[in-house]
């Protein structure tokens, strides 16, 4: 019986002792990286729209461009100025530009179109928008259409993009933003100047 | 040998004497409530903090009806401690969209310690310790187990656990226990709409073994936990114009018939946790108890991604976490008791690659160790002193690349303390009264020292702080209770005050513009903050079977540096029943059924400026609850049944998130049958 309880006093010690060992400090540090740094793969740093007239003899671009992502520095926004009772070609165009080779996101968002849809909203110029282009059921993306502009004047144009709206929602397919839900990818708001 | 043989053959009824020994000597002078497996049971268990929101002082913050974390005495996350199986549970609680990774089946008992109990549980024990405490496996006796099924109507739920002890009789003081189970949820539906993507899905299971003898023991737990949940799709928003949207806007943008489909976003998460304990009773009065506690927890979120992205996790979190224990349990003399002991945490938290998206969080490695005393010191029946002392350093060791994609490793280090002096009283007419004055710390957390991006869930840009030292609370409990009007009445009623030095919040700094338009900034600050309240409760028999049952909760918490409230505290919050019980109808017994009124008053006391609305109005919600068990010879049958929000009331939290987006669940019932087989546990 003596001899029972000491090796199960034994037993327990040595329980006990592994128990404390497990307990040291892991030599493992963090000094040095695991991982390469991350490349925000959805990462958007620009958004350019271009306006070419009919006959191709005129190039505008509005352009907004935030090459260090949200934070840092500020953004960078430029716009040209529209020239009086033109028509316009336009599309937009969505890159990130932090990566080489540039990354082409206007192609993601066309393949998933059913899923994307641009807005575009005009306050104070003369500038009238229209859908060009359809997704697979026959609702437009946004990505190209066509633009008036009409007489000198000046104010802004908001861009919206929105990812998994709801396209069939009233006015959403005729580019009224207020009943598309979805999350916004991107919203930018240019000077739009018509001279 | 003849000594030893008596002290083996009564080994249950010393353990019975120690339980009863132990209760009163953890934490004196601090408010304690127990929800034991009846309460746990009539809770609908939908979450651990719904459960939990039952105790007077206990609130749950949530985002959405999947997502709940409990508040204790206004403080949450980080700064309340979770002890699963006597583990400090570390599953990521730095997110208020981070609900506590555990099981809330897995225990038949949970304790909330309302008051600050760092001395004895280290850092983060500010607001209070839940503790979900390990079942005592069996020593001696055959198999037993139980079987409960649950059905939830709203969310269209289904869910059913089982557990099996029993002895090995060819070894002595040998016992196990297993015990798993699971839950299917779908989308909860509110009063006018379906919550759409709110589903749920969990698993869990555990296995204990272990050997007792009147020298000591050993066990080894394991558990491990599953859950797959989904976040409302219409909470998930693109920027600060979306947000607005959503709040003026009043109804969810997305909207979509039932479904069990849980979609991005979501969270996916596992919590493995391994405990190896073993006591040691040196000689007869004083005890040797260590515990090795391993953690593994797997955090994965998925958010609503481009070019099939979603099924890819934005954010994928490894966290293992080592603890260590040893605590000396002995006696000074005849009367004086209590323990000395040191723990340890080693904790390494890395970003699996292949999100695709820069870290919330970086990586890092803590580590920790400290030492405590804590006696007690007994004045005749009626009169007991508690007083201890820690020290703690930890150590935190980050790794991350800066906006340059420079790998850099700062480092903090932190010394903390704390101390605890506690009474307890007890008057000639059974009241009694516990008083405390403590302190407890916190380091700040990496989210609050690096955060640097945009938190999707809150539609803002979040900056984190590097200077930022440990908070440190200092808390004065008052916990007062006892019978009167010939015990006809029951009541109790606690008191706090808690300063919080170096209190971390956010606090908006403007916005920043971005190619996904405006976004609010906040950063990281710290101030001086003061909490107090009143918890109270009461319960008035009016009959021989009628009885009506009253619980209230009050917390008040202001900014001492800028003269304001604090953001997301709880508002005022009764729960009134009704309650009828009695022992034996026909076959049934413990038979009770109620009428509950929870009244929720609006929040008139908030920080002008932090919030992107006002608080939401008051509510009162009706509810009923049934329970009855049937004994079948040696076995049971435990029937309950629960109703919540029955006239299906349209109402929104102030604590959920989610208000911005979505009303709360409406009318809901749950059912649940237990089946329990075997002798059931010696009281």
């Amino acid at each position: 019986m003596t001899t029972n309880t000491r090796i199960q006093r034994v037993a327990i010690l040595l329980c006990s002792a592994t128990l404390i060992f497990s307990c040291k400090k892991d030599t493992e540090d963090p000094v040095t990286p695991t991982n390469p740094p991350v490349n925000e793969e959805e990462l958007i740093t620009t958004v350019r729209i271009t306006f070419n007239t009919l006959s191709d003899a005129e190039y505008k671009y509005f352009v907004f461009t935030d090459l260090d992502g949200d934070g840092g520095n500020a953004p960078v926004i430029t716009a040209d100025t529209l020239s009086a009772d033109s028509i316009y070609n336009m599309n937009i165009e969505v890159l990130n530009e932090s990566v080489s080779p540039i990354d082409e996101i206007t192609q993601e968002i066309i393949a998933e179109g059913v899923d994307h849809q641009f807005f575009y909203q005009v306050t104070g110029a003369n500038l009238l928008l229209a859908y060009g282009d359809a997704d697979a059921n026959g609702l437009p993306i946004g990505q190209s259409g066509s633009c008036i502009a009409a007489g000198p004047s000046s104010g802004s144009l908001k861009v919206t993009l929105r990812h998994q709206l709801d396209k069939t929602g009233s006015g959403v397919s005729s580019g009224d933003i207020t009943n598309a839900g979805g999350d916004t990818d991107v919203e930018v708001t240019f000077p739009a100047v018509i001279q | 040998m003849a000594k030893d043989l008596f002290l083996e053959h009564h080994g249950s009824e010393l353990r019975d004497l120690e339980v009863i020994r132990k209760r009163p000597d953890e934490n004196v002078g601090l408010s304690r409530t127990e929800l034991d497996k009846v309460a746990l049971e009539s809770s609908t268990g939908r979450t651990l903090a719904e459960a939990l929101s039952n105790i007077p002082g206990v609130n749950m913050l949530s985002s959405g009806p999947t997502i709940n974390k409990p508040v204790i005495h206004g403080l949450y996350g980080n700064r309340i401690l979770t002890l699963n199986q006597g583990i400090r549970q570390e599953d990521q609680q730095w997110g208020t969209e981070h609900a506590p990774n555990l099981d809330p089946f897995s225990s038949d008992r949970i304790t909330v310690v309302k008051g600050a109990a760092s001395v004895q549980y280290g850092a983060d024990a500010m607001g209070g310790v839940i503790i979900t405490e390990p079942v005592e496996l069996p020593r001696e006796g055959g198999e037993r187990g139980e079987v409960r099924g649950v059905g939830l109507w709203n969310g269209r739920g289904v869910g059913g656990n089982g557990s099996l002890q029993g002895t090995v009789t060819a070894i002595r003081g040998l016992g196990w226990r297993v015990q798993g189970g699971g839950r299917y949820i779908g989308d909860a539906q509110a009063p006018a709409y379906v919550l759409s993507n709110t589903g749920m899905r969990e698993s869990g299971g555990s296995a204990a073994l272990g050997w007792h003898r009147f020298r000591g023991g050993v066990d080894v737990f394991y558990s491990y936990f599953a859950r797959e949940l989904g976040i409302l799709r219409a909470s998930h928003i693109g920027n600060l114009t979306d947000l607005r949207n959503a709040i003026e806007s009043g109804d969810p943008w997305y909207q979509a018939p039932f479904t069990y489909t849980i979609e991005a976003p979501r969270q996916s998460v596992r919590h493995h946790l391994l405990k190896v304990e073993s006591s040691y009773r040196i000689t007869d009065r004083n005890e040797l108890v260590l515990t090795y506690g391993y953690q593994a927890d797997d955090r994965q979120e998925f958010d609503i991604r481009r070019g099939g992205r979603s099924e890819r996790p934005a954010i994928d979190l490894w966290l293992v976490t080592h603890t260590g224990d040893a605590v000396f349990k002995h006696f000074i003399g005849k009367h004086v008791h209590g323990k000395v002991g040191a723990n340890g945490v080693l904790q390494r938290n890395s970003n699996l690659p292949g999100t695709g998206i820069r870290p919330l969080i970086p990586d890092f490695q803590k580590s920790s160790g400290g030492v405590f005393v804590l006696e007690h010191m007994p004045l005749g029946d009626r009169l007991e002193f508690e007083a201890g002392a820690r020290l703690e350093v930890s150590r935190l060791e980050i790794g991350k690349y800066d906006n340059n994609d420079a790998y850099i490793t700062p480092e903090h280090a932190f010394v903390n303390h704390a101390f605890s002096v506690g009474v307890n009283r007890t008057f000639a007419d059974s009241a009694h009264l516990r008083a405390n004055v403590s302190s407890a710390y916190r380091p700040p957390q990496v989210s609050e020292l690096y955060s640097e991006g945009l938190h999707h869930g809150s539609a803002a840009i979040e900056i984190g702080d590097p200077s930022l030292a440990s908070e440190r609370s200092l808390k004065a409990t008052i916990d007062l209770n006892g019978r009167a009007l010939k015990s006809k009445l029951e009541w109790g009623a606690t008191v706090y005050f808690d300063r919080i030095a170096n209190y971390i919040y956010l606090r908006p700094q403007g916005y920043q513009l971005t190619i996904r338009g405006a976004f609010p900034e906040f950063a990281y600050v710290a101030t001086d903050a003061l909490l107090w309240g009143l918890d109270l409760s009461g319960e008035f028999a009016v009959g021989p079977h009628w009885a009506l049952r009253s619980r209230w909760s009050f917390v008040r918490g202001r900014d001492r540096k800028l003269d304001e409230w604090l953001f997301q505290m709880p508002s005022d919050r009764g729960v009134n029943s009704l309650v009828w019980r009695s022992q034996k109808v026909g076959g049934w017994r413990a038979i009770e059924a109620s009428a509950i009124s929870t009244l929720v008053f609006e929040q008139t006391r908030f920080p002008v400026g932090l919030d992107f609305t006002t608080p939401p109005p008051g509510y009162q919600l009706l509810g009923f609850s049934f329970s009855a068990s049937k004994p079948l010879g040696k076995n049971e049958l435990r029937i309950g049944i629960q109703g919540s929000n029955l006239l299906n009331m349209t109402y929104r939290d102030y604590l959920d998130r989610f208000r911005y987006f979505a009303d709360a669940r409406g009318s809901d019932v749950s059912v649940m049958v237990r089946y329990s087989w075997g002798a059931p546990p010696a009281h």
